[in-house]
């Protein structure tokens, strides 16, 4: 079996790189594939804390790296999935501790057992993105529709083009508010699209239940209800290969929205 | 075949094989290996019945590499008395469970350890069944060589936890050793180990252990304070069956060792390490470690990671206003924070009932002040 090895990647800190690697993560292994999510964040991780594992974590990258356990020891199991594991970050070390070829031979090992192997990316350009790209063979450039967001995700494409390992990259639209995009204060889904010209492999709205989720140490896929959990749900079926439409995400909460947005219907029938 | 690897233990699955003539042949193509020699060897045998002689000359085959054959894992009867004859361990290998060394068991609060003990007279414990898929003995067994390996490795990486001081050093300048040489000498001179007790007590224990050991004069204090409630708790907690404390060579050891006093917050990210016991005057937030041969006292909120008695000291401690922490180690014991106490806050008042960890039994056990 060889797993496919994905990095989460992003450029802009704050985006959502984290929310979406757990995130995707869960909802993969919720599919029934065997999923590892590694954590390149070395000394800012927070993954574990996402998924709320952060009291089983014995060992971490950098102990598997310097050889003190052995890679299975340091796989922490998720507490409800049996098909998700997670490979922490150390939280005392830096991002020197860990080498581009290191983390290669790791995840080739990974993709012996697993089908999927998803990498946490720190922010920025330096090392610890140079060595979380090293073993991937597939990206996903997370960002906002702000325009700090957007240029750092393009450098981020333009390094990701230039890498060696890097065969293709999808992007994912973060925290999008269709409300400001109606109002014109929010670039639209198709502008992000055009500016940086990349595929988008899904749309996240905005959604508050994000912070609950990450403070309960819960990700957010396992909440049926939420928008941004179904969005996630949909991106991890395209990556599988699924060919899933775009979910509606404007849609008004409130029953005068509701009812706007049905009446509007009509009239655009009654027109045709 | 696959082959297992626990640190210092070979786990060889020859599970599938059938016949004696079979496991042989493939167990000395395994052997050949380099990684097999000076190991402490477990086979997996499956159906198969190996009489006497067969079973001795697979012991010979791995006595032959220098290494011994510890245990084997059979499922057949005849085997398994053969294997007894000859003195070989005979248990249950589980080898995907052998492999996790997380802490799956939660650390219990006193509370918790009365109801377990009223619960283990009626019936079976039910934490323990649900928490253990595999058996006891095994899990007890990994725990214990990978703590062995984990403290070994810090006794060799002694050099980079001076490092580590140095770095706290820089950072904060109020810090000071104490080295309490005194209580060696008193020691050295009293011979019977009732006399300690009665005798290094009085002169030998600091203002914490007065604060937190259930020492006589403590109680007095709380007695005058309010008599009524404290004693109906003490009455219910008389249930809790607490190992005798003895003093013991541990109680000398923990009380000769050197000191540091560190008056900061200790935040994410930092590590303190040191050979001795540690007290600290500031909050430990969560994602640092500290790490003492001794004591770990924290005059504020203990989040992070502690281990006390890291060189393998049984009766070392941890100590807390309040005790939040995400891993608590002592010497070889392992636990981790009931997912049920998950508190992303604590919140800071003035009325902390200070909470002590020690190991009851082998577990790690968190006792609240009056305990």
């Amino acid at each position: 079996m060889a797993g496919r090895v994905i990095v989460i990647t992003s450029g802009k800190g704050g985006v959502g790189k984290t929310t979406t690697s757990a995130n995707i993560g869960t909802a993969l292994a919720k599919n029934g594939h065997s999923v590892v999510l590694v954590d390149t964040d070395i000394g800012l991780r927070n993954l574990d804390l996402l998924l709320g594992l952060e009291n089983r974590i014995v060992y971490t990258l950098v102990d598997v790296v310097e050889e003190r356990c052995k890679l299975k020891q340091a796989l922490v199991k998720d507490k409800k999935n049996p098909n998700l594991c997670l490979l922490a970050a150390a939280q005392t070390r830096d991002k020197s501790s860990v080498s581009a070829e290191q983390l290669k031979k790791i995840t080739e090992k990974l993709k012996k057992d697993y089908d999927y192997i998803l990498i946490d990316c720190p922010a920025g350009i330096e090392q610890g993105f140079q060595t979380a790209i090293a073993g991937a063979t597939e990206a996903i450039v997370v960002t906002t529709p702000e325009m700090s967001a957007v240029r750092d995700a393009d450098r981020i494409i333009g390094l990701l083009e230039a890498a060696d390992g890097i065969e293709s990259y999808k992007l994912l639209l973060n925290r999008v508010r269709p409300n400001m995009i109606k109002s014109k204060d929010m670039m639209s889904v198709e502008d992000v699209e055009n500016i940086l010209s990349c595929q988008k492999i899904g749309v996240i709205p905005e959604d508050t239940g994000i912070i609950t989720s990450t403070n309960r140490g819960e990700p957010i896929v396992n909440n049926e209800k939420s928008l941004a959990g179904k969005a996630y749900i949909n991106v991890a079926r395209r990556i599988d290969g699924e060919d899933v439409p775009f979910l509606d995400i404007d849609e008004p909460k409130d029953i005068v929205g509701k009812l706007k947005k049905f009446l509007s219907g009509l009239k655009k029938q009654g027109k045709e | 075949m696959e082959q297992f690897l626990n640190d210092n233990m070979y786990v060889i699955d020859l599970g599938e094989l059938n016949t004696a003539p079979e496991i042989i042949f493939e167990l000395s193509s395994i052997l050949d290996k380099d990684e097999v020699k000076n190991k402490r060897i477990c086979l997996k045998l499956g159906n198969v019945d190996l009489n006497q002689a067969q079973l001795l000359s697979i012991k010979s085959l791995i006595t032959g590499i220098d290494s011994t054959l510890s245990c084997v894992d059979t499922k057949s009867v005849e085997t398994e008395k053969v294997a007894l004859s000859l003195g070989i361990i005979v248990s249950n290998i589980s080898a995907e469970n052998s492999m996790e060394v997380a802490p799956t068991m939660p650390y219990k609060m006193a509370e918790e350890l009365k109801e377990d003990i009223t619960n283990t007279e009626t019936e079976e414990n039910e934490d323990i069944v649900e928490e253990s898929d595999i058996s006891e003995e095994n899990l007890n067994d990994v725990i214990v060589e990978d703590n062995e390996n984990l403290t070994s490795e810090k006794i060799e990486g002694a050099s980079e936890n001076k490092e580590d001081n140095e770095f706290i050093q820089q950072n904060s300048q109020i810090e000071k050793e104490v080295l309490s040489e005194e209580p060696k000498e008193t020691i050295n001179s009293v011979i019977d180990n009732k006399i300690i007790t009665e005798a290094t007590k009085e002169e030998i224990q600091d203002e914490l252990d007065v604060i937190f050991g259930s020492t006589p004069s403590q109680t007095v204090f709380y007695d005058m304070e309010n008599p009524s409630e404290v004693y109906e708790e003490r009455e219910e907690l008389t249930d809790i069956i607490v190992p005798e404390q003895e003093y013991t060579k541990e109680d000398i050891e923990l009380e000769s060792f050197p000191t540091k006093y560190i008056k900061q917050t200790i935040r994410s990210g930092q590590v303190i390490n040191y050979e001795g016991n540690i007290v600290i005057i500031g909050d430990c937030h969560p994602g640092c470690e500290v790490t003492a041969f001794g004591d770990i006292t924290v005059w504020g909120i203990l989040s992070g990671i502690a281990h006390a008695g890291a060189g393998g000291n049984q009766k070392a401690r941890v100590r807390a206003l309040k005790m939040n922490a995400i891993q608590l180690r002592i010497a070889n014991c392992y636990s981790r924070r009931p997912d049920s106490l998950n508190t992303v806050y604590v919140e800071k008042t003035n009325s902390f009932t200070p909470e002590e960890a020690r190991i009851v039994n082998g577990e790690i056990v968190v006792f609240k002040m009056n305990d």
